[in-house]
């Protein structure tokens, strides 16, 4: 984990430090001079050597002190916080939902292998795949939002219940966004099971078509089904940065956004920690649930 | 006297099922046309006078102009045709760039294990930590914008699903029998890398490159959202960040145009990606 | 006399593949009696698995389909009944192990669970606690110690042996009246698979089942049949007891199964001599040849073999002794 962790800082640190363009230039604009540029290098640390550099970025990794955002000059952990709540209001919601149908679908689906519904199932999800997220935003805003009035186009308000209206839509697009992939991998999961060996003994013994399929199959395919969905977990804390700027929802995804464009590099920095962090932690988090859920890979 | 059967490599067969799946060869076909179609426009004998202003801004379509003008007043037509170019070469060469990364790694990390695994394996688990859309903003921010940093970009962040799949495989192989056969008649690393392990990886590296060909293009039009696509030539991606602005004003043909171009090859890579598998994943036989 | 169970009659299996349609099984007859033993012998492809499965069936459709024939079980035709019907009888009356111990057990799920799973289907009325001391003593039976803490190991705790000692446990759980035993012993070490081979003998005299012992090893057939079908190509080519058929077999295929046992006092081809055996290959379902099946492999053919009379008939030449053959060997 610490490996993987001081990796990360290291690609952040050749990604944004040493290649990135001169961040003051962006910063305080064309006509700025190069006085500006060298006093403001030197106030923002950026003429201390690499290796000093680094060491910093890793510091702040471990005590989680993020300092400032050149740009907003806000507090970043601030930021995290107060940015952490819109994104998760859209991704949620989504994550439960699209997990829900996508299992039930794929369920469905798998029962009634090679039947016309399965086909035409596999075919709209390709179908829905085949799409680019922007055509189903802008589409969606147009269409759903603009013409018909259903919801809101963009914007956000705190507090419950204020952002619903403002969350439907994304959530929506969010949810035809994953039930593609989602569904063709649950079933490919679970046909894997259905042609197993215990399948068929399970037969022998006169249990039923659907007996089989959520008692036997549903258990075996679960190891690899909670694999793919917690892994997912962290990044919704992030949210969609595309759906949060396009429907302008201040959340983590709009404001890493921001940063990237600005070369706000604290911010992106820490952003980037942070989701690395959360992904190892929930690597970790898989491997356990796995033991809990696989008897062989149980610790004896 | 005694009727030899003729053995039928995996090849043959995978090439039998596949050609005997209507709706793979459709899709096959329709990938081969937007190739070609690229290769034309590119080399200037179709969509040459898409830069060309050939009538009234924001014309809607009709029996005149086909898919409709542009803002300014060019051919949306045009527009979508040299359009292909960039997404089937982006397609490409993403492709290519992830498979070799890819195999590469995954091949050695997975067969030689020890410390080159550990470290190959840190390398992308890291790689991976970082999400996906920022990895690839923030290489095209440092490669600047135009084609070759899109190339580079999208290839560099494509590779690590291959990897670990390739790894998996090599590692699953390496003890099989067949591998220590090559060895017991004196077969050495390189020998049982290539001929022997590889040859049955390919199938996955197949699937993979189609599936890495639709997943670059998608890719490609939302960096040019971003601002950070390709600069010049119009793409499906700057047609549909164009699109934007259409939209409130209801011109909605440039955006239409883009996305079921895009959809319709991306659509054909996936169904002829299902077919592949099908066809070539000798466990899956029967399904 | 031994009781009648099962009668199997002209059974047709087919299966639809790319290059066309196969007939798996092609009509094949036989009898099972409770407390006997019939050995079902071939090589792969010959059938033998089709026709087991068949017989609960199990065979998966599509591609397969039983296309001709009748299966009695106790007077009743099962190819008939509804599949809820089925179901009852499946893991009940009638019950199936597998070749492959390893794969055939459901990983994720105690041995315990799976042996109460079939009391959960077929007994219901027993309550937790009795399925559970059911399943100890199904796991005694079957000779697996300390079968109490066994119970709530899984299967890959378990060696190739235990699991397929399960396995049996598994299906003699409800006491059925037929056992099919796919090819119970391939995937074991020769030492476990004479153990398992006794157990199952011991468990059919205590028991009374009759049991189908579908093989391709001649010499699980000897230690184990009272009455073997030999069969090719889908067809039964020889059928007696087991007496009669090592020691006066008539078709030649079956010779030349019997011939090319390796012993250690064998004299064929001297005492250092090649081991024999039957030359050619199976023919390909999709390719089969005009008139006897087995014409390119034997050692006794003729032109009458070929073609211009057709595929020879199942004649009994004694009561009940079989054989489908133009020039049978005396």
């Amino acid at each position: 984990m610490i490996p993987v962790l001081l990796g990360v800082c290291f690609i952040i640190f050749i990604l944004f430090s040493v290649l990135s363009p001169d961040p003051t230039l962006i910063m305080l604009g064309k006509h700025a001079s190069k006085t500006q540029m060298m006093e403001l290098r030197a106030e923002l640390g950026l003429d201390r050597p690499w290796f000093i550099q680094y060491f910093d970025i890793v510091r702040s990794t471990f005590t989680f002190e993020f300092g400032r955002s050149w740009s907003t000059k806000q507090e970043i952990s601030e930021m995290i916080k107060n940015g952490a709540i819109p994104s998760l209001t859209v991704t949620l919601p989504a994550f439960i939902l699209s997990s829900i149908l996508s299992i039930s679908i794929s369920l469905v689906v798998s029962f009634y292998r090679g039947k016309m519904i399965d086909k035409a199932t596999v075919f709209v999800c390709v179908a829905l795949m085949s799409v680019s997220s922007l055509a189903y935003i802008l589409y969606g805003q147009m269409f759903f939002a603009f013409q018909l009035g259903w919801f809101e186009i963009s914007g956000y308000e705190e507090g419950f219940p204020n952002f619903v209206p403002y969350v439907l839509l994304p959530i929506l697009i969010w949810v035809v966004l994953s039930i593609g992939p989602d569904v063709r991998f649950y079933r490919t999961i679970m046909l894997d099971e259905i042609y197993q060996d215990y399948v068929r003994t399970a037969r022998a013994k006169g249990l039923s078509e659907k007996a089989i399929m959520f008692k036997h199959v549903l258990k075996n395919a679960m190891v690899s089904i909670i694999t793919y969905v917690v892994i997912r977990i962290p990044f919704l804390i992030l949210g969609s940065l595309l759906i949060e700027s396009f429907f302008s929802i201040p959340g983590l995804g709009g404001i890493i956004l921001n940063a990237i464009n600005s070369s706000d590099f604290p911010v992106i920095r820490a952003m980037t920690v942070m989701s690395a962090l959360a992904y190892i932690l929930f690597s970790v988090l898989t491997d356990v649930l796995y033991t809990v859920v696989d008897p062989r890979v149980r610790l004896r | 006297m005694s009727d030899t059967q003729k053995s039928k490599s995996l090849w043959y067969h995978a090439w039998e099922s596949l050609t005997s799946d209507k709706m793979a060869v459709v899709c096959l076909l329709i990938v081969v046309s937007y190739f070609v179609l690229a290769i034309l426009s590119a080399l200037g004998f179709v969509a040459a006078d898409y830069a060309k202003e050939i009538g009234p801004s924001y014309a809607p379509p009709s029996s005149e102009y086909l898919f409709g003008l542009d803002i300014f007043g060019r051919s949306v037509l045009a527009k979508t045709i040299k359009g292909s170019e960039v997404a089937m070469s982006v397609g490409l060469v993403t492709g290519v760039i992830s498979m070799i990364i890819g195999v590469f790694l995954g091949a050695v990390s997975g067969y030689f294990g020890g410390k080159v695994d550990e470290v190959i394996v840190w390398f992308y688990t890291t790689f991976n930590s970082i999400p996906y859309i920022m990895l690839l903003v923030a290489i095209t921010f440092i490669l600047g914008k135009g084609i070759i940093a899109i190339y580079l970009a999208l290839g560099l962040t494509s590779w690590v699903g291959l990897c670990r799949l390739i790894r998996g495989e090599f590692i699953r192989h390496k003890d099989r029998e067949y591998v220590q056969a090559a060895s017991a008649i004196g077969g050495g690393d390189f020998r049982k890398i290539f001929k022997h392990i590889l040859p049955n990886v390919l199938h996955i590296v197949i699937i993979n490159f189609s599936l890495q060909f639709q997943v670059a293009i998608k890719s490609e039009v939302i960096l040019s959202y971003l601002g950070l696509g390709v600069q010049g030539v119009p793409s499906w991606g700057t047609m549909i960040n164009d699109a934007k602005l259409e939209l409130a004003r209801g011109n909605w043909w440039q955006l239409a145009a883009a996305t079921v171009a895009m959809m319709i090859v991306v659509l054909a890579f996936n169904i002829l990606g299902d077919a592949l598998r099908d066809a070539l994943d000798p466990k899956l036989k029967g399904k | 006399m031994a009781e009648k169970i099962l009668e199997v009659k002209d059974l047709v299996v087919e299966f639809k593949t790319d290059r066309g349609k196969i007939t798996a099984v092609n009509g094949v007859s036989f009898e099972v009696f409770k407390g006997k033993t019939l050995g079902i012998v071939g090589e792969s492809g010959s059938g033998k698995s089709v026709t087991a499965l068949s017989i609960m069936r199990l065979i998966p459709s599509p591609p397969g389909n039983v296309a001709g024939g009748t299966i009695h079980y106790r007077g009743k035709n099962v190819l008939d009944i509804p599949l809820d019907q089925m179901r009852t009888i499946r893991g009940n009356k009638i019950a199936m192990i597998f070749q492959e111990p390893m794969t055939s057990l459901n990983p994720v799920f105690t041995v315990g669970n799976q042996i109460e799973e079939v009391f959960e289907l077929h007994q219901p009325d027993l309550n937790n606690q009795q399925r559970s001391e059911k399943a100890i003593e199904m796991l005694k039976l079957v000779g697996i110690p300390s079968p109490e803490s066994r119970v709530n190991e899984y299967p890959h705790q378990l060696s190739g042996g235990m699991r397929q000692r399960v396995m049996i446990a598994m299906s003699l759980a409800c006491e059925p009246d037929i056992l099919i035993a796919d090819e119970p012993t391939t995937a074991l070490d020769v030492t476990i698979q004479a153990q398992i081979l006794e157990l199952m003998n011991k468990l059919q005299v205590e028991m009374g089942m009759g049991i189908i012992m579908i093989t391709h090893d001649l010499g699980v057939v000897a230690e184990t049949c009272d009455d073997v079908a030999v069969m090719y190509c889908g067809q039964i080519v020889e059928q007696s007891d087991v007496k009669t058929l090592f020691n006066n077999p008539k078709h030649p295929y079956t010779k030349g199964l019997i011939d090319s046992i390796p012993s250690f006092d064998s004299t064929a081809g001297g005492a250092r001599g090649r081991l024999p055996t039957i030359e050619g290959m199976v023919p390909s379902l999709f390719e089969l040849p005009q008139g006897c099946n087995f014409q390119n492999r034997c050692k006794s053919v003729t032109e009458k073999c070929r073609g211009p009379h057709g595929e020879p008939k199942l004649v009994e030449t004694k009561a009940g002794e079989f054989v489908r053959c133009f020039h049978p060997l005396t």
